[in-house]
């Protein structure tokens, strides 16, 4: 699980469910959405400090200067490790805020040119990610 | 409110404790009891019953003494209107199901107790068997009304679905919870399954070595960090299968077996036997009809 810590900063709510925008430092902001609104979870509310999850399954990773993508969340990253099994591989990438984890195909991280090194991003839908109080 | 304070030296295999519980219930809940083996659980039963005398406390329901040590007050089991299933069954071995409901019923019971009863129940094709001919989970049906047909105010269920499988397990919840909500009871249930003890209670007391070490809603007691997660269930870690660079959790949640695929780091310090928490965001999860063959 990658978990990182977080304020949220603003919080959109219709209906039940609302999107919450975290701000981590140094500088990475996730958004989520949850079927929550700061009435059924008191935690959401601008400026509580929250836990920022989300499954190394659910990374995606892209090459740097790809546009175009529907996808909320997008952190520039570097590739710090790989660790390559026969179908999936195992990825460290390197951003400011700290350390992210993906899981992918093997063949994609080839097909890609992932290694050390190797500029990316790496982008969560904002359905992925999940919070929690502190 | 039933006020429960009691102290009470217990002899253990792991030597002695003391049974020390200090307890505010609200009458109409339902209270499970959780912790390991020898940690006093049926021991408050028993003396929330009558049938244990602490050394020291005071067991008062609304208002009315039923046990306190300074007064030399001590109310016999049968003026305290409680019913109690056990984990093995007590019915009467020389009487039927039907005769063992009328055994228990009190003087000026309404006519019509025990037909409802063994309708609810769904007794009527066992009503006039013995005890012996009937399965563990016919059995703890019957001895469920049983306790029911005494009209108690507060009914003490200790393990009664212990012995039985999964499927009768999660029928005789449906009947436990029926009637509790009907009769209006207030109901003490000892349990050690964590899908039982949140499907059923609204309050649950962790007992450990005689005293509460916790005490909240299910979900306060055991999901601790709430997560924003929706699709949430607790289970048993089975087994953990590293499978290349991910590794593969089985976990038994009901009465069903669940995979989770994690990175190893995620599954760090879980060894099999373990208390889990399985969760996933609500969008994930697909929903679809099963189509009746």
């Amino acid at each position: 699980m990658n978990k990182f810590r977080g304020h949220i900063s603003t919080i959109e709510s219709d209906g039940g469910l609302s999107l919450v925008t975290v701000i981590v430092p140094v500088d990475m902001e996730l958004r989520c959405i949850v079927i929550d609104t700061p009435d059924s979870a008191p935690y959401l509310a601008a400026g509580r400090e929250v836990e920022v999850l989300f499954k190394e399954t659910e990374v995606v990773i892209g090459l740097e200067g790809t546009d175009g993508i529907s996808l909320s969340n997008q952190i520039p990253c570097v590739v710090e490790s790989l660790e390559t099994g026969v179908l999936l591989s195992s990825l460290d990438l390197k951003c400011p805020s700290g350390r992210i984890r993906s899981i992918i195909s093997t063949r994609s991280a080839g097909e890609l040119g992932l290694k050390p090194g190797t500029a990316v991003r790496a982008m969560i839908k904002l359905n992925e990610i999940m919070l929690s109080p502190i | 409110m039933i006020e429960i304070r009691v102290r009470k030296i217990l002899e253990a295999r792991g030597g002695d404790f003391t049974l020390d519980v200090d307890l505010e219930l609200q009458e109409g809940e339902f209270i499970t009891l959780y912790g390991p083996s020898g940690s006093g659980k049926t021991s408050l039963l028993r003396s929330l019953a009558g049938l244990l005398t602490p050394d020291k406390g005071r067991i008062s329901k609304g208002g009315k003494v039923w046990f306190d040590s300074k007064e030399r007050v001590h109310m016999p089991p049968q003026k305290r209107n409680v019913g109690y299933v056990f984990q093995e069954n007590a019915l009467f071995p020389n009487m039927t199901v039907r005769g063992n409901l009328q055994f228990a019923q009190k003087k000026g019971a309404p006519p019509g107790l025990i037909e409802e009863l063994i309708v609810d129940m769904d007794l009527h094709d066992l009503q006039d068997r013995y005890p012996d001919t009937l399965s563990g989970g016919q059995k703890q049906r019957a001895s469920l009304a049983r306790a029911l047909a005494q009209q108690p105010d507060i009914l003490l269920l200790d393990e009664p679905l212990a012995a039985l499988d999964g499927v009768m397990r999660l029928k005789l919840q449906e009947y436990i919870l029926s009637s509790h909500r009907k009769f209006k009871l207030t109901t003490l249930m000892v349990s050690h399954d964590l899908a039982e003890i949140i499907k059923l209670s609204d309050t649950t007391i962790l007992l450990d070595k005689g005293r509460i070490s916790k005490m909240g809603t299910p979900q306060q007691v055991f999901m601790g960090n709430k997560l924003s997660g929706k699709f949430q269930f607790t289970g048993t870690l089975l087994e953990l299968e590293v499978q290349s660079v991910i590794t593969v959790a089985s976990v038994l949640i009901g009465n069903q077996i669940v995979k989770v695929a994690a990175h190893p780091t995620e599954v760090e310090g879980l060894s099999p036997g373990d208390k889990v928490v399985v969760a996933s965001k609500a969008f994930n999860p697909v929903i679809y009809k099963i189509e009746e063959k």
